[in-house]
């Protein structure tokens, strides 16, 4: 066991390339296996919606707010969403305080892309009258303990999330220009779309990983997260540089991201039945 | 792309390209093999992969190599360069050759130097040396005297001249034996010229107006053809500045 | 890969290329894609901050300034998209402990921003004479709202498309270093836009290779 942890700390490359030479991982994964996803919904009870997801150890949390302000003057009939992605130093040692580093705005930047390309909700829904007024939902996701994988957690995470968002309704009183809100009176919104990401991590330009943890994923070549809907549509294929993936690997890839899709959508499903009873 | 290597010599090549090696025929493989690769050129197996942009070259029998055009100075064993000392620090001065990091020289790298006998080496100095060790893992080692412990040329410049930039490339075109362009320019006027291989030169000539003048040719020199380069010299030498 | 000779080479607009034109970094290149220009500097192997050094490979930073204002997170998701595209391309193990900085300014965006700035990357670390294993050049694409991708799109062709895809194809094998896609694409609309992006990606090594024979021409 001393030799075992002494090979890992010298050379962690070959450590992990070891494993992959006989197609298991350290944690004793396949190579195509995700770690255990936990999900809990609701665990904020003053936001709008809330959800905690873990993936092995990375944990995310999501909140979201909901604020009432005027639509924005180029889409009158639209309100909108703001996502935020943070990772405080809390999460792991590779973080200082201080602004976001590059991988949390990344990351933000990602998850408003994913946002916009799926059309998670229809943001004509948001609005409540034109030019007037409509919703705008900040959607705060917030990473507690990091080892990998951060965009698929977040995805879930904010997926989650909305499905459990409840707006209360507004009238506007038509005398006094008004709004009303009626808390008592909430439903919750249409979630149009459902994006789920996969993440794949490239070792030595041919070994493809599902799930790469923290340690993974700073020793492989490339890393990759694909995001797709029911549809069967890509929303992303995030590859942010790396080396180069043949047409084939891709191929696999998005065929992996398929399965992984079907089974995220049944644990969330699962997970909400449970919560009705 | 997988073209022989004879065919390119003197184009332009860019990273990423592969050569094979010449197939050797049963007499040469002996010689086929023992091809030697210069800067920017990797051997990968039975190819040749060019790493860095620039104009490949040969040398006969089979030496083969990379010229760029680049800028940034990177250490190699047995160069020769100016260097700027920044710091003295006890038995070491730290100098500035250009590179990444500091290139350490010692005291006792001088000719005729001893314990007792310190070279008068003052910071801010301009020093001409060779490097001792240069390698990618370790700090860069200057020093002031050849094998023999002779200064060779080598050591603390005097007053005056000038110390001024040129790229790597136009360095090494001035270096060449026989060099057109320092033929040329040294019979324009008289003076004194020190060419480090880290691109710095330092021009001493009769006066400071000609001292300016050769260091201007010589930056100007760089994007020229050899035709303009001549034609500017003969309106130099007539007297136009 | 195989390209077929007859297909016809896509669109695109007139590149044009300009490099070691800054005095002072020690490479710099500016790239035109019709009015897109982007300008890059590189510095290094440079010192390196302690904090920032890696022992075994330089440090590379990448900063993008865009035009008006002040960078901000769109800016960081490109640096991300850009940094980690040049450090596969380069051979960063021969000069450890040593930091590489490459500044990006947007001059002018006319579409395409991401690919133009992967090729002035491409062309000022090549000016730099940094070691690299191969060459990268960036491409985007749309998908029109009739289905129709359209390669190196204007800013008014992205604004009306409803996909847009930007790649980062390599020079030896046409494979996709990086790629950051925005809206939803079928799987089929993303193998074709791939298979578009390797046949123009020929034109534009094509163009690198020109432009360095233009330079290298002068110095025989």
């Amino acid at each position: 066991m001393i030799l075992f942890n002494s090979f890992r700390t010298a050379d962690p490359l070959e450590y992990h390339k070891s494993f992959l030479k006989e197609n298991c991982r350290p944690d004793g994964r396949e190579l195509d296996e995700f770690r255990t996803t936990t999900l809990n919904i609701g665990p904020i009870s003053t936001a709008e919606g809330s959800a905690l997801v873990k993936i092995g150890n990375t944990a995310v949390m999501c909140g979201i707010k909901a604020e009432l302000t005027v639509p924005p003057s180029d889409t009158p009939n639209k309100g909108y969403i703001v996502p935020n992605v943070d990772m405080p130093p809390l999460c792991t040692s590779k973080v200082r305080s201080g602004p976001p580093e590059e991988q949390a705005q990344a990351a933000s930047q990602f998850i408003a892309d994913v946002i916009e390309s799926s059309e998670i909700i229809r943001k004509e829904d948001l609005c409540i009258q034109k030019e007037k007024l409509c919703w705008v939902l900040y959607c705060d996701i917030m990473c507690l303990d990091y080892d990998g994988n951060l965009l698929d957690t977040c995805i879930v995470a904010l997926l989650a999330a909305l499905k459990n968002t409840q707006l209360p309704k507004v009238t506007i009183n038509k005398d006094t220009d008004v709004p009303e809100v009626d808390l008592l009176q909430k439903s919750p919104i249409n979630i149009n779309k459902h994006p789920i990401g996969s993440s794949f991590a490239v070792f030595d330009n041919t070994i493809i990983i599902v799930d790469p943890t923290g340690d993974e994923e700073s020793l492989a070549t490339a890393v990759m997260t694909l995001v797709t809907d029911e549809e069967g549509r890509l929303c992303a294929l995030h590859k942010p540089g790396g080396t180069a993936l043949s047409g084939e690997k891709l191929q696999h890839c998005i065929g992996r991201a398929a399965t992984r899709h079907r089974e995220i959508m049944k644990l969330v499903d699962k997970i909400i039945e449970s919560m009705k009873k | 792309m997988f073209a022989s290597f004879k065919d390119k010599i003197g184009e332009a090549v860019l990273p990423g390209d592969v050569f094979t090696l010449e197939l050797p025929s049963p007499e040469n493989k002996a010689k086929a093999e023992k091809l030697i690769c210069g800067p920017g050129l990797r051997r990968d197996g039975d190819n040749v992969s060019v790493c860095k942009c620039g104009v490949l070259r040969h040398k006969p029998p089979n030496v083969f190599w990379i010229d760029s055009q680049q800028k940034r100075y990177v250490p190699v064993k047995g160069e020769a360069v100016i260097g700027i000392v920044t710091a003295k620090s006890g038995d070491i001065f730290k100098v500035d050759v250009g590179g990444s990091e500091l290139a350490s020289l010692s005291y006792l790298a001088f000719e005729g130097a001893t314990k007792r006998n310190r070279p008068n080496v003052q910071v801010g100095d301009l020093v001409f040396g060779q490097f001792l060790i240069a390698n990618k893992d370790m700090e860069p080692e200057l020093v002031c005297i050849d094998s023999c412990g002779r200064a060779n040329g080598m050591g603390v410049f005097g007053e005056g001249g000038l110390l001024f930039r040129v790229s790597l490339g136009l360095v090494r075109r001035l270096l060449v034996p026989q060099s057109e362009l320092l033929a040329e320019l040294s019979a324009l006027f008289p003076c004194e010229l020190v060419v480090g291989l880290n691109g710095r030169v330092w021009v001493k000539a009769a006066s400071t107006q000609h001292t300016l003048i050769l260091a201007n040719l010589l930056q100007s020199a760089e994007n020229m053809t050899a035709k303009q380069r001549q034609q500017l010299f003969r309106k130099v030498a007539d007297g136009a500045l | 890969m195989d390209v077929n000779e007859h297909e016809v080479s896509p669109a695109t607009r007139e590149f044009g290329c300009e490099q070691n034109l800054l005095s002072r970094p020690d490479g710099s290149a500016t790239f035109i894609q019709g009015n897109t220009n982007v300008l890059a500097g590189v510095y290094g192997p440079a010192e390196v901050k302690v904090s920032k050094e890696i022992y075994d490979r330089a440090t590379l930073e990448v900063l993008i300034q865009p035009k008006i204002g002040l960078p901000g997170v769109r800016e960081r998701a490109r640096e991300q998209c850009v940094r980690e595209t040049c450090e596969a391309a380069l051979l960063s193990s021969l000069h450890p402990r040593s930091s590489l900085s490459l500044i990006l300014q947007e001059v002018h965006d006319d579409g395409s921003l991401l690919a133009c700035c992967l090729n002035a990357a491409c062309m000022a670390l090549m000016d730099a004479g940094l070691p690299m294993s191969c060459l990268f050049c960036g491409i985007t694409c749309v998908i029109s709202t009739e289905g129709q991708i359209i390669t190196d799109p204007t800013l008014q062709q992205e604004k009306e498309s409803r996909a847009q895809m930007t790649f980062a194809i390599d020079s030896i094998e046409k494979r996709v270093m990086m790629s950051s896609t925005k809206g939803s694409i079928s799987v089929q609309e993303l193998q074709e836009a791939i298979a578009l992006s390797q046949r123009a990606s020929e034109r534009i090594f094509q163009f690198y290779r020109d432009s360095v024979h233009r330079r290298y021409s002068k110095i025989q």
